[in-house]
């Protein structure tokens, strides 16, 4: 199962725009400029899906899941690792930096942030794909990148491979680095492929 | 006012989509996919106007705005760029920029953009 160079860009160009926004998002939330690195878009077995992340992010981490239905449905995730989260519950509560785990107002507050910051994200798809989607509450859980997509993939039993994007930000003078993730399963996949043709169509054609 | 262009962005959609609201408006489009690309171009054409995309693989946006500014004071630059933040804008700005259109493009923004910096002005609405 491979993505034509076509799609590849224009999906790559889709998710440009939507983490644009998400990152626009999160800047104003922290006052900082969010440096944004090129979207990583492939397809793999949702086995290999954990040890893909785990290559650029180890150790336990606070990932905000958000499930999202409609035409096009899938699982939309940001994570942090667990220091970067720390940093910035202090940046966004103005408290200072502590050395030790989240309290329930910091898991309150990076649950918050991912939850705006997914939106943004993929507001932005479900805007320009014309497809709506619907969004589940945010969950805030602190484990392994495996972890998290073990519980996934357990859940959706669709998800035999998935449709990975990926990016990395990175907080402008700050340690504070993350990767936002996205992965639908086959169903969507193909229907996500029709959509992008029509935009491509619409965008392109005079 | 028909200009020569030349349109930066690794993404074949996007310069795709410009080249399609460019040309419509009768503008002459040249295209390069990063950085050093739309270096070696610009010198060698000397477009009258740049649409910059800024998250590139390789020499970023601004690496390329600050190569073209230094070579040629002159250069003008739209950035043409996902990236929103206020930041983005006032470090491009500063860097030289003339004018700024966000992606998704529309078409009336993009042409109002570049005819605003083709006579000499600022576009950063």
């Amino acid at each position: 199962m491979e993505l034509t160079a076509t799609h590849q860009d224009t999906l790559t160009e889709l998710i440009n725009i939507g983490y644009g926004r998400a990152a626009a998002a999160l800047s104003e939330l922290t006052g900082r400029r969010i440096i944004l690195e090129v979207p990583k878009v492939a397809v793999h077995p949702i086995n290999e899906v954990a040890a893909t992340l785990t290559r650029v992010m180890s150790g336990e981490v606070a990932s905000v899941h958000q499930v999202f239905s409609g035409p096009v449905s899938g699982n939309a995730l940001l994570l942090l690792d667990h220091k970067a989260a720390v940093l910035l519950n202090s940046l966004l509560l103005d408290v200072p930096m502590s050395d030790g785990r989240l309290d329930s107002d910091g898991r309150e507050a990076i649950t918050e942030v991912g939850n705006i910051v997914l939106n943004a994200c993929l507001g932005v798809f479900g805007n320009l794909l014309q497809v709506q989607v619907t969004f589940s509450v945010p969950r805030l859980h602190l484990e392994s990148v495996s972890g998290v997509l073990s519980s996934i993939s357990v859940r959706d039993r669709e998800l035999q491979y998935a449709l990975m994007v990926h990016t990395r930000f990175h907080l402008r003078d700050s340690d504070i680095s993350g990767y936002m993730v996205i992965i639908l399963g086959i169903t969507s996949f193909s229907r996500l492929l029709s959509e992008l043709e029509k935009w491509e169509q619409r965008e392109t054609s005079s | 006012m028909n200009a020569h262009i030349l349109v930066v962005d690794d993404s074949g959609f996007a310069r795709r989509t410009l080249r399609q609201i460019l040309e419509s408006a009768g503008h002459t489009i040249d295209e390069a996919k990063d950085g050093n690309d739309a270096l070696e171009r610009y010198f060698l054409r000397k477009p009258d106007l740049v649409m910059l995309d800024m998250v590139m693989e390789g020499m970023g946006g601004m690496e390329v705005l600050a190569k073209m500014r230094e070579l040629d004071p002159q250069a003008k630059v739209v950035l043409a760029t996902a990236d929103i933040q206020g930041s983005t804008r006032a470090d491009a700005q500063t860097a030289g920029a003339a004018g700024f259109v966000s992606k998704p493009f529309e078409r009336d923004q993009v042409l109002n953009a570049v005819s605003t910096v083709l006579t000499g002005g600022l576009s950063w609405n």
